[in-house]
């Protein structure tokens, strides 16, 4: 055999070995192709019929005819030259901080609580957190209606009998504060056996010696909290308050339903509520489009302060 | 990891976003071979199902093979969920709209016009003006009247009695003075002498009318708002004074949150304002002691007058089979139907057929929302509801809230 023949023998060798190779290589990307074709048809084509119909002009008419008339940015300018839609981005802001607020924080209280009390107590509470958890918004939204009712409910029969006041025949429905803190207790209650749960799976990560050398080193309760279960907790903690501003921020079910459809008005509007009532209920569909693109893009500028944060956990670990 | 974090919110944005479009979207498929979807209001479920089973069988026999599917809907969101149907073109065959409902669908081409089969629907040339002109657009008929209703006071005649009341009050003074007699013998918490919800514009623009004014009127070719005028704002201050005197309800709930029957039938009322059905739902204790009367105006001797509420029955363009739709609202809307929803209290839809129910009486003197394209959106914007509620809280002075929801009504009215 000539130098030259093993050469031609060679090369095709060669050439197979890199096909095997690149067949290898190439592997996780046919394991990933399912996802991202299901990704890309769940969420791409809507966002990208979302984004075109923002761009249009979208009623009744051009409903029931299928077709836009393409409008360019008019519908961005309107959303951001109505004072409804600044107004009720503040109101929105602060709703979103009180809750987030509340939620991390009474979540975490009870997280640590479920730590410390005996087993029979834990099982009774994480019991009840799961039941609270797996109740449908709705159906949460009647009983709390149900309580707080003008005519007679529970919660005004409570207070008058426990003599925090006369609260027989109280509104809880008069006012803005009074409708949007009601939301608040509603939303807070809903989410607080997730946030409750996660950080308790979370606190079986801080080992017990170093609880126990800081003890001896003469920590107490929040001393602990600050230096040793904190930082462990933190990445958690990240993840629960990015998701939590999401969820706020667009809540929709809570406030409709339980201010009820003839007591929304723009001086009580959350974001999700104006969406609903500027989309849906004029029927302007683009304009709505327009509504929820600002959403995506504000619920992203909130995040991107805890997701920056969350890399450099990550890095870090 | 930045990407896949961001991804990640992305995702969950778009699902609550998602979540928040939902409710809406959702909507039961339309036709199948061989049937037709009827889209009815929960009243004809709660009131006059008979009638209903009744056109369903006479349409059946006539087209043998073909089903009929009725959905029933709430007043609340029937119209979202009718929307998203348009996008699908999947929606319902024959759909019930208020009649304050019409003329933003009408106007947008939602209905298949139905003038050529008018003569076809029972006693259309005596139809009520008021529900033929609902459903009528640029001279086309869209909207079959279905059936009409006025407000009618319901009222316990045991305790009106007691208080010295022999007959159906004939004036405004006359019946607030018997109430507050009722009141003064019944002092238990919260017991109002008449039930209204703060927030019941029905009732409210009753007074408005009453005392000569109007929601809006159009001057040289633009929607004027008319409740600050000062013949409106009488009304609105006659209802405040009124509501005032004698009734305990809350000052900014609606008139179904809660239902003023369930109030009622507790015990809790001596007589209330709504629909005439309200008759079926006093509650046993109550049933052989409850009456109706013509709620009396400030004008002695006259009633009134009352909003004509009602319902017209229109075809989608959307509908597979238009001229099925067409049959089937025919067999509803026929003499023997109509007289079903006459013996439940309601007002036929045609002049022919009415008798002289207290309901029927009531519809002597009635008023009617402006008939303009985008009314719909004052109605679901709450503007009246946000006003009536800040005259009766005092937030605001009766001309502070008359003055901005004018304004508010001028600007919805006269969008494009």
């Amino acid at each position: 055999m000539t130098a030259a023949e093993t050469s031609i023998l060679e090369s095709p060798r060669r050439r197979r070995v890199t096909l095997a190779r690149l067949a290898r290589a190439s592997v996780p990307y046919w394991l990933i192709l399912p996802v991202l074709l299901a990704v890309g048809a769940i969420l791409g084509y809507p966002l990208y019929s979302l984004i075109r119909l923002s761009f249009q002009h979208y009623g009744l008419f051009e409903l029931i005819q299928r077709q836009g008339q393409p409008i360019g940015l008019d519908n961005y300018r309107s959303v951001l030259q109505d004072r409804v839609f600044w107004d009720t981005l503040a109101r929105t802001t602060v709703f979103t901080v009180a809750n987030v607020a509340l939620t991390i924080g009474i979540g975490t209280l009870l997280a640590l609580l479920l730590v410390r009390v005996s087993t029979a107590v834990r099982l009774l509470l994480t019991g009840g957190l799961v039941l609270a958890w797996s109740m449908p918004t709705v159906v949460a939204v009647q009983v709390w209606y149900w309580m707080t009712n003008y005519e007679n409910g529970v919660l005004n029969y409570v207070l008058t009998e426990l003599h925090v006041g006369d609260f027989f025949h109280h509104d809880w429905y008069a006012t803005t504060f009074s409708q949007l803190a009601l939301v608040t207790a509603l939303v807070v209650w809903g989410a607080l056996p997730f946030v409750a749960i996660t950080l308790y799976a979370a606190l079986a990560q801080v080992p017990r010696e170093l609880v126990e050398a800081a003890e001896i080193d003469g920590a107490r309760g929040w001393r602990i909290f600050r230096d040793v279960t904190f930082p462990i907790l933190k990445p958690v903690l990240l993840i629960l308050t990015s998701l939590s501003i999401i969820w706020d921020f667009g809540v929709f079910t809570q406030p409709f339903l339980l201010i009820g459809q003839s007591q929304i008005h723009p001086s009580n509007y959350l974001m999700g509520v104006y969406l609903f009532e500027e989309g849906y209920f004029k029927s302007d569909f683009g304009r709505g489009a327009a509504i929820s693109i600002l959403m995506l893009a504000i619920v992203a500028v909130l995040s991107v302060f805890y997701v920056r944060k969350m890399v450099k956990v990550g890095d870090a670990a | 990891m930045y990407g896949r974090i961001l991804l990640a919110a992305a995702v969950m944005a778009a699902l609550a976003m998602a979540a928040s479009a939902g409710a809406t979207v959702k909507t039961p498929s339309g036709q199948t071979a061989g049937s037709i979807t009827v889209w009815l209001q929960v009243d004809a479920q709660t009131g006059w199902p008979d009638a209903v089973a009744a056109a369903n069988r006479q349409f059946e026999q006539a087209h043998p093979g073909t089903d009929v599917k009725i959905q029933y809907q709430n007043w609340g969101d029937h119209l979202q969920k009718f929307d998203a149907t348009l996008a699908g073109g999947s929606g319902p065959d024959v759909i019930e709209m208020g009649n304050t409902e019409m003329t933003k669908y009408m106007a947008a081409g939602a209905f298949a016009d139905l003038s050529s089969r008018k003569s076809g629907f029972a006693n259309s040339a005596s139809w009520l003006k008021g529900l033929a002109q609902a459903g009528t657009f640029a001279g086309k008929l869209y909207g079959v009247p279905y059936y009409a209703g006025s407000r009618v006071v319901t009222y316990r005649k045991d305790l009106f009695t007691k208080a010295g009341l022999r007959q159906a009050p004939n004036s405004l003074a006359q019946y607030r003075f018997y109430a507050q007699k009722v009141g003064k013998k019944n002092t238990s918490k919260g017991f109002s002498p008449i039930y209204i919800a703060g927030t019941d514009w029905y009732f409210a623009m009753s007074f408005v009318y009453d005392y000569g004014g109007q929601i809006a009127a159009t001057s040289k070719g633009k929607w004027v708002g008319r409740l600050d005028s000062a013949k409106s704002m009488a009304g609105l201050l006659a209802y405040k004074n009124f509501f005032k005197a004698t009734s305990r309800a809350s000052k900014t709930t609606d008139e179904t949150r809660p239902n003023p029957y369930d109030v009622y039938a507790r015990g809790q009322a001596a007589s209330m304002v709504g629909p005439s059905w309200f008759s079926c739902c006093v509650g046993d204790k109550y049933k052989a002691t409850s009456a109706q009367f013509v709620m009396p105006s400030h004008d002695k001797g006259k009633p009134m007058p009352g909003f004509l509420g009602g319902s017209n029955l229109a075809v989608p363009v959307t509908s597979g089979d238009k001229a099925l739709a067409g049959d089937w609202i025919r067999a509803f809307t026929d003499t023997a139907s109509q007289r079903t929803f006459q013996a439940k209290g309601n007002i036929p839809n045609a002049t022919n057929l009415l008798g002289t129910s207290v309901n029927e009486r009531a519809a002597v003197r009635s008023w009617f929302v402006p008939t303009a394209k985008h009314w719909v959106d004052v109605e679901n914007g709450n503007i009246l509801r946000n006003m009536l509620a800040q005259i009766l809280t005092g937030r605001l002075t009766i001309k502070q809230a008359a003055s901005s929801a004018s304004d508010n009504i001028a600007s919805v009215l006269n969008r494009p």
